[in-house]
């Protein structure tokens, strides 16, 4: 394949972008489904180069594509390259982020039909896919901060989707806010390497030499490496930057399903196994990852298990499985990691289709609202008990495997970190089982109320028929799930692990039975089932009961630990607006309007001065000419 | 003697007094323009066949060098785009057609020469020939504010060029030879001399449009029909811009010159940026008000020749072929409204978002250049511009360029302001045909050089390289 292919995987989904903004929206308004199919086959055509690209790296010497730099700007001595890094990582990542977001964008031609911003819907997805593509592709940090940054507008044009809506608008607002905190931590790392004498270079290999040969080392390193992470916190809803991701549940459904499966949260796993060098030549970054890691997991599906908007548990789940993807990485093993944030990817989004699935029939996402949908919708109940369980990870699901893998090693790192990943494991399998038996078990809640559909919380399909949904919204979700049983088995005999160099312990496909640990998680997450069935499906023991009774604790949950309130009222309202903006009001008022107040009467001042020189007298002009002789006269004469 | 190096600037003539006799046979106007065009592919072949040749003719009056070649292509450009800008406004408002494209086709042939001329006698001609056809053209509508513009024009062009030709002979007196190359041999650095470059750097100061030299741009400028205005701001200002490197690198080049020169030309940007920036502020007339950015604009391009470095040459080289996209970009949308409005004020352009969503788009971002915001070419020629002058030690002048950036930001923004944000006066219109490809061609190339910059500063180092030192 010739390189500069290479350069189209993302390139298409701008050209798309491009095309349905400049000339679709304005001249073509009335046939919007043009877009759907434009944006389509721009991300279908990533998909067959990302395959190609796979393939080839596959074959090549040391997995790697090399691939000539394009110079971009030279200025004396600087010099500004464009290159893209095409190695084993990159070529897993384009893979999942095309594949994933081609088949949610088929699913969105039924879910967005009839939308008025059709036309507008696509162009951002093509914009925000191209983004991830060339976030994915970056060979060096700059390139990569200006994609990543072209992520974090697309999440917020997306989530936000629906501005007329406050909460969607405040939603969009927050997740651009919270991620840019992260954004600031990692532009101030880009910038210190960048100046620093140790690295003083961005590009990604180039770093990882001077990481690997110690030339870049010590406390410089470790903060650098923070900084990083601080970026991958914030864009991966890693605690304390969390709080964005439940709230983007207020943008269309298909969008928080590429958000989480694959362009925005996968970005941060993503930056941290790029970089994974740099933290691996420092254990108190490599630890900051793993301990975040392994906290935000338990924390999070705490809150998945109280939640009752569907989504946001699925949202909840998100932010816990991006904390074991970083325990995993924390623990030294990116192979774990991203084999997690692979088959992550299409189970999450399965969960999310499904959702909206079921949205597109209720009209809501309040599960109270919801139950027995079995019968109705057979097609999205099967999809989503298969995403369920390998979300649980029950063998032999792709979940299981990875799952697995990030348990081994945290079990070989650290046992308390590895106990609370296994707690973890119950309460995934619990909340995933509590939505299952909650939406699709049991009888229908919704009645004829459900029929207004135009509430706040649905995306504003409100047809109560409670049928299936349309055939381009199931057959991506029977695609999906088909990935959601077979990608795990990638690694079964360790290929997927020795494709990103790392040596793995296979276990066999019935040799996982036999392991001990396997046997444990898979143990605990039956427990986890099972204790959701006899909740929600037997009702042995009533909810409602169980909350009484751990009333405390269930308050803390179902309030997400009054981590938003905290923000609010101690980050927001005390430090930035009484303190922070109080001293920068004073300031303004008093210095900067000065200023500029000074600084533009001044200005304009200068001017109407000026239009009185302007005579239109052409004496005048020609004075000017002899004055100006004399004036340049006398310059020379000074500096002489 | 090779006729072959002097090609471009023939078949320019030749093509100019085609179009002239067939003015007196064809009925339809339109072909004129169409036969100006087509002749231009002649010097444009021509150019590039040339390019790589680096040779010196004619007694050393002429030489053919990457330089001037690359300036002969950016002219041969900016007539082509003026002449696809000016085929809906002559045939509405001016008469003689042939005379009109031959004439522009002239004062182009001017320009090329001037950016290839290596003796001062060749560069007065030169001069003179690109003056006075803008001259006529200045006048062509023919009214009281055009034939006043052409007036002053002709006069201050004679006051300069006699002021020039007093500096020429000051420099001849002392070194005997009009060539500059001999120039550079025979220079030493005395009162005379350095009268000689003051009187040298007045007379292309106000081809250039440099304070005080500028007085005559913002009422030419709003006197002339529009697409001469915006051939005289951006044709005109690169062919001085290409002499002035000519002289005063290759003839005053020994370093202790440079420095003189330097400092003075440091001095000029600095007064004709802010002059020109402050006074833009204030104006309502959008081709005035085009006039003092065009100065101001001329400001910045003296921060590269300020530099005096080969950075800076190239620079400047980039800069001018930016500032032609983005300001020709600007000035054809600009003549697209105006056709049908009638009107040059600013006020008038209100809502023009909703009545002409392409035009005011295509003029919004072709103002956001000028400004110097990225993803623009302006962007890129402005960091070029200013590290340049930053390498040197010259960084005073690049804050206070800065500076005057964000001044210009105010008036170039109100038109945006107005265009988007006030409401329409009267229902949407369409544009021709021939402006939307004009405009098309500009405003892509300031996407497309702001977004890929390398391979165009690349050719402005090649052709910046070949003047010495």
């Amino acid at each position: 394949m010739a390189s500069q292919l290479v350069w189209l995987i993302f390139l298409l989904p701008f050209l798309s972008f491009a095309v349905i903004s400049l000339v679709v929206r304005p001249f073509l308004n009335g046939s919007a489904r043009l877009s759907g199919y434009i944006a389509i086959a721009a991300i279908g055509g990533s998909l067959a180069l990302s395959l190609l690209v796979l393939q080839e790296v596959i074959r090549a010497p040391g997995h790697e594509l090399l691939i000539p730099r394009v110079t971009w700007v030279v200025i004396g001595t600087t010099e500004l390259d464009l290159g893209l890094l095409v190695d084993s990582l990159t070529a897993v990542m384009l893979v999942v982020v095309s594949g994933v977001s081609l088949l949610v964008q088929i699913y969105s031609q039924g879910y967005m039909h009839g939308d008025a911003g059709y036309s507008r819907y696509f162009a951002f997805m093509s914009l925000f896919t191209g983004s991830m593509l060339g976030l994915v592709m970056a060979d060096n940090l700059l390139q990569l901060f200006v994609f990543w940054e072209g992520v974090g507008l697309c999440s917020y044009l997306l989530i936000g989707f629906w501005f007329h809506r406050p909460s969607a608008a405040n939603a969009a607002k927050k997740a651009f806010i919270v991620t840019r905190a992260g954004d600031f931590g990692l532009l101030v790392a880009i910038l210190a390497l960048y100046a620093s004498s140790q690295a003083g270079t961005l590009n990604i290999k180039e770093l990882h030499l001077l990481a690997e040969t110690g030339a870049l080392g010590g406390t410089f390193l470790t903060w650098a490496a923070i900084g990083i992470f601080a970026g991958a916190a914030g864009k991966s809803a890693q605690f304390p930057l969390h709080t964005w991701l439940p709230d983007a549940m207020e943008g269309p459904t298909p969008v928080s399903s590429l958000i989480h499966a694959a362009t925005m949260v996968a970005a941060g796993v993503f930056l941290v196994a790029r970089m994974f060098p740099l933290f691996e030549h420092s254990s108190q970054a490599l630890a900051t990852v793993a301990v975040i890691g392994a906290f935000t997991a338990i924390f999070a599906a705490t809150m998945g298990l109280v939640a009752p908007d569907i989504k946001r548990v699925i949202a909840y789940s998100t932010i816990s499985q991006l904390g074991y993807m970083m325990l995993g990485l924390g623990m030294g093993s990116v192979a774990a990691g991203i084999f997690h944030l692979f088959n992550h990817a299409f189970f999450k989004c399965l969960l999310f289709l499904g959702a909206g699935s079921v949205n597109h029939a209720t009209g809501t996402f309040d599960m109270r609202q919801m139950g027995g949908l079995r019968r109705r919708m057979p097609w999205t109940f099967f999809t989503f008990v298969i995403a369920s369980l390998s979300l649980a990870g029950i063998w032999p699901l792709s979940g299981f495997w990875s799952k697995d893998e990030i348990l081994a090693v945290a079990f070989q790192g650290n046992f308390i970190l590895f106990l609370l990943a296994l707690a973890t494991v119950f309460m995934t399998a619990f909340y995933s089982f509590r939505v299952i038996f909650l939406t699709f078990a049991g009888s229908y809640r919704g009645g004829a109320s459900a029929g207004a559909g135009h509430g706040s919380q649905g995306d504003g399909h409100g047809a109560p028929s409670l049928h299936e949904s349309p055939a381009v919204m199931v057959v991506p979700m029977v695609a999906l799930s088909v990935m959601a049983i077979i990608s795990g088995w990638f690694n079964l005999g360790g290929e997927f692990s020795g494709f990103l160099g790392e040596k793995a312990h296979p276990l066999g496909f019935f040799g996982a039975l036999a392991n001990p640990l396997a046997l444990l998680s898979l143990g605990v997450a039956v427990a986890g089932i099972v204790a959701a069935y006899g909740v929600y499906g037997a009702r042995w023991v009533s909810a409602e009961g169980l909350g009484r009774a751990f009333a405390p604790l269930y308050n803390v949950f179902i309030h997400k630990y009054w981590l938003d309130e905290l923000y609010e009222t101690v980050f927001v309202r005390w430090f930035l607006y009484t303190f922070i903006f109080g001293l920068m009001e004073l300031f303004d008022t008093y210095i900067v309007d000065g200023l500029v107040n000074g600084a533009a009467s001044l200005a304009l001042g200068g001017g109407r001065a000026l239009r009185r020189l302007q005579t239109g007298q052409l004496q005048a002009y020609g004075m000017a000419i002899f004055l100006g002789v004399l004036a340049l006269g006398l310059i020379m004469v000074l500096i002489r | 003697m090779n006729l072959f190096y002097l090609s471009p600037e023939l078949s320019l003539v030749g093509v100019a007094i085609v179009v002239i006799l067939l003015d007196l046979v064809v009925p339809n106007k339109t072909i004129l323009a169409g036969v100006s065009l087509a002749g231009l592919s002649l010097p444009l072949a021509f150019s590039v066949a040339l390019w790589g040749t680096n040779a010196t003719t004619f007694n050393g009056m002429l030489t053919v060098d990457q330089f001037a070649i690359l300036f002969k292509l950016l002219i041969v450009a900016i007539a082509a785009l003026i002449i696809l800008a000016s085929v809906d406004y002559a045939g509405r408002f001016l008469a003689h057609h042939g005379e009109y494209y031959a004439l522009i086709l002239l004062a182009a042939s001017g320009m090329m020469l001037m950016a290839a001329t290596t003796e001062f006698i060749t560069i007065y001609i030169a001069l003179e020939l690109s003056t006075l056809s803008l001259c006529a053209l200045v006048c062509y509508r023919r009214d009281r504010p055009s034939s006043e513009a052409a007036l002053k024009y002709l006069l201050l062009a004679v006051l300069s060029s006699a002021v020039l030709l007093y500096g020429m002979a000051l420099i001849y007196g002392f070194t005997g030879t009009t060539s500059l190359v001999e120039i550079a041999r025979n220079i030493g650095r005395n009162a005379i001399v350095l009268m000689g470059m003051v009187l040298l750097v007045a007379g292309f100061g106000f081809k250039i449009a440099a304070v005080p030299f500028q007085m005559w741009v913002p009422d030419v400028y709003e006197g002339a029909p529009t697409p001469i205005t915006a051939y005289l701001s951006v044709a005109s200002k690169a062919a001085g811009f290409a002499v002035v490197f000519r002289v005063f690198f290759t003839a005053f080049g020994s370093l202790d010159l440079a420095f003189d020169w330097a400092l003075v030309f440091a001095i000029l940007a600095a007064a004709t940026m802010t002059l020109g920036n402050v006074a833009a502020l204030t104006q309502t007339n959008i081709k005035r008000m085009l006039g003092y950015s065009s100065i101001a604009n001329a400001g910045y391009l003296m921060v590269g020749l300020a530099a005096a470095s080969a950075l800076g040459r190239s620079s400047v080289v980039f800069f001018l072929a930016g500032y032609t996209l983005a300001n020709l970009g600007a000035f054809i949308a600009i003549i697209a409204i105006t056709n049908h409005i009638q009107s040059d004020r600013i006020d008038d352009f209100a809502g023009m978002s909703r009545r002409t969503p392409v035009l005011a788009a295509a003029l919004a971002f072709c103002l956001i250049s000028l400004i110097g915001l990225p993803p623009t070419v302006g962007f890129i020629a402005k960091v070029y511009i200013f590290s340049s002058a930053v390498a040197v030690g010259l960084t005073w002048l690049v804050l206070l360029a800065v500076v005057n950036s964000v001044i210009s930001a105010y008036y170039y923004l109100r038109v945006v302001k107005v265009m988007y944000l006030s409401e329409p006066a009267e229902g949407p219109f369409p544009s021709s045909g021939a402006l939307k490809v004009a405009l098309a061609v500009s405003s892509l190339g300031v996407l497309v050089v702001g977004l890929l910059p390398y391979p165009l500063m690349r050719v402005a180092e090649v052709a910046a390289a070949g003047l010495l030192p």
